[in-house]
């Protein structure tokens, strides 16, 4: 099978002012791959993500879709890239289907009497149907279970129509069931083999079992880049300093990779 | 919102018709109507009427309702802007550089030398700009991605640091202080034309460049990081906007005084009334904000006769109650 590569990061330098959080990072993703970044904390797999969202400044060369990232417009990086941010919520009243059609703003004209078109709408039904959220577009976003919000922001994610989605740690605080649905609707995303997802996940075995390949960054450096299957799982002892597998099996009963 | 619109009008003919004279809606429309297109006065109506309508509580009706929409409006994008429901624009110090320009003016005696009505608010709104010039400067020195923690935090000092020299101003010449204080408090009495025609343009600019952005704010309520990852030229946007916010509070101020309360409390009540989207809330607030300091200056001069209540203080004192009954209210439905 023919593969395209859909982002491309080389000599990626990026930091926290004088703080220089990753150094000379490089790797691929190609389209229909699940990659998922795996480091202990401070390893830099936050900064990654906030960097190719366009919320950090970065120096390398990066390449999306094809064109180089630095070139594009915050709107036209924004259709080709979006982010599931850890840290998201409002104090204010909107309802899940405002919400979510706030993921549109990209694909949106700004001018004073500009509307929402049919594609919007199209859109913004589309992706919560396939966040599993529909039913709940009419509830007010500050009413809702953490498990429903994550859901409703991964519509919006979705509604942002992009070719690469970004997660950071979008299973926190959620239960199993809600995880595992959150999951299975990226995995519906990423089917069709024309995009891509990038994902920082607390849980090893959730990553591991979610993600096609992994990434191990080590003090903002990659240590390994491949195939899950393929992963030498002692690297991993190594990146968190302890006996990962030996640990799992006490805490899980079970080495959780496919 | 049509009734909102309707709520506005009657408050504007409230405000100008009750007073030492009440003067009936329907006799005001006949005086409104004669002065536009030139009919004569219906017989029972005195020509004295029509000059106390029109050219003495009309300006100061439109002022007031001019610097509700106005302070409304800016809290509600400040709000947005900075994340926070408790933000407003004097947070950034826009009363607080005014309030520090218009004790200089009015120490420096230079109040009353005949300069022109103009120099008062001239200066504090120089001051109130030239405050909100340094603490964004400052903040963008401290932290280049401009966070909304350091702009708070910059902000309040700045603030309360205006506020001690101001102070200090007022205690250095006592013969001042008590004009410094009751201008500080806020009043509707300059009901000059002049000043309606200053705040009208820059008020309709203003809150049509806010609805401009009303998507960029729904989308910033939503966390600056999330923002810039769904498009928002965040920094720039952040910018412009706060430079309009401190240019409208600016003027309003500068010709008014300081009336707090309007720009937290408006917005949450146009938010629980209409929904969060901006595009519903900002010409809410600005409605509701209109309507209700036009209410709180018939209060401020209407109870107390012959004697006024600072607006500010009329302000709060109307508000708070009206606001915990609508929140309340709105609890109870859920």
């Amino acid at each position: 099978m023919e593969q395209t590569t859909l982002l491309t990061v080389e000599h990626l330098f990026c930091g926290y002012g004088k703080t220089e959080v990753i150094h000379d990072l490089s790797f691929q993703v190609q389209a229909g791959e699940r990659l998922c970044i795996l480091g202990p904390n401070g390893c830099g797999k936050t900064t990654l993500l906030r960097a190719l969202a366009g919320v950090l400044a970065w120096q390398g060369r990066v390449e999306a879709g094809g064109v180089l990232l630095n070139e594009l417009s915050p709107k036209q990086r924004a259709k080709k890239i979006a982010l599931m941010s850890q840290f998201s919520q409002t104090a204010f009243d909107y309802t899940v289907y405002e919400a979510v059609m706030l993921g549109r703003y990209a694909h949106q004209s700004g001018s004073l009497f500009s509307a929402e078109t049919e594609a919007d709408r199209a859109a913004v039904e589309e992706a919560l149907r396939l966040a599993d959220a529909w039913e709940l577009r009419e509830q007010s976003v500050t009413k809702l279970s953490g498990g429903q919000l994550q859901r409703v922001f991964l519509a919006r994610v979705f509604a942002q129509s992009p070719q690469i989605i970004l997660l950071d740690e979008p299973a926190n605080h959620l239960d199993l069931r809600s995880q595992a649905e959150l999951l299975e609707s990226l995995q519906n995303w990423t089917a069709e083999g024309e995009r891509c997802v990038l994902g920082v996940f607390h849980d090893i075995s959730l990553a591991l079992s979610f993600a096609d390949s992994a990434l191990l960054l080590e003090q903002g450096r990659a240590l390994a880049h491949g195939l899950v299957e393929e992963l030498d799982v002692s690297l991993l002892d190594g990146l968190f300093g302890m006996d990962v597998r030996s640990h799992m099996k006490r805490m899980y009963g079970r080495w959780m990779v496919r | 919102m049509g009734i909102l619109l309707a709520a506005a009008l009657f408050a504007l003919l409230l405000g100008m018709g009750v007073g030492s004279v009440y003067v009936s809606p329907a006799d005001i429309l006949a005086i409104l109507a004669g002065r536009l297109f030139g009919l004569p006065l219906p017989e029972h109506i005195p020509a004295s009427y029509s000059v106390m309508v029109l050219d003495m509580r009309l300006p100061r009706v439109l002022l007031a309702f001019l610097t509700g929409a106005a302070l409304a409006a800016g809290g509600g994008v400040m709000q947005s802007v900075l994340q926070n429901p408790l933000a407003s624009p004097f947070g950034l110090g826009v009363s607080s550089g005014a309030g520090l320009g218009a004790a200089l003016v009015i120490v420096l005696g230079l109040a009353s030398a005949g300069l022109g009505a103009f120099l008062l608010p001239g200066v504090s709104l120089g001051f109130a700009l030239g405050t909100v010039f340094l603490v964004l400067a400052v903040s963008a020195k401290l932290d280049r991605g401009m966070s909304n923690v350091t702009i708070v935090l910059v902000g309040m000092v700045v603030s309360l640091f205006c506020n001690a020299v101001m102070t200090l101003l007022a205690t250095a010449s006592p013969a001042y202080a008590q004009r410094i204080q009751l201008w500080q408090l806020g009043s509707f009495s300059m009901r000059e034309w002049s000043a309606v025609w200053a705040l009208l343009p820059v008020t309709v600019l203003c809150c049509l460049y806010f609805l401009r952005y009303a998507r960029e704010l729904d989308v910033m309520t939503f966390g600056e990081e999330q923002a810039v990852a769904m498009g928002v030229d965040l920094c720039r946007v952040k910018g412009r906007l706060m430079a309009a916010v401190a240019v409208l509070v600016g003027v309003a101020v500068a010709f008014v005084g300081i009336i707090g309360f309007v720009d937290l409390i408006i917005p949450h009540i146009a938010r629980k009334l209409f929904g969060a989207s901006h595009r519903r809330v900002l010409p809410a607030s600005v409605l509701l904000g209109g309507a209700f300091l036009v209410l709180c200056d018939l209060a401020a001069r209407t109870l107390t006769p012959p004697h006024e209540i600072p607006i500010g203080s009329i302000t709060a004192l109307l508000g708070a109650p009206f606001f915990l009954y609508l929140f309340f209210a709105g609890r109870r439905d859920d």
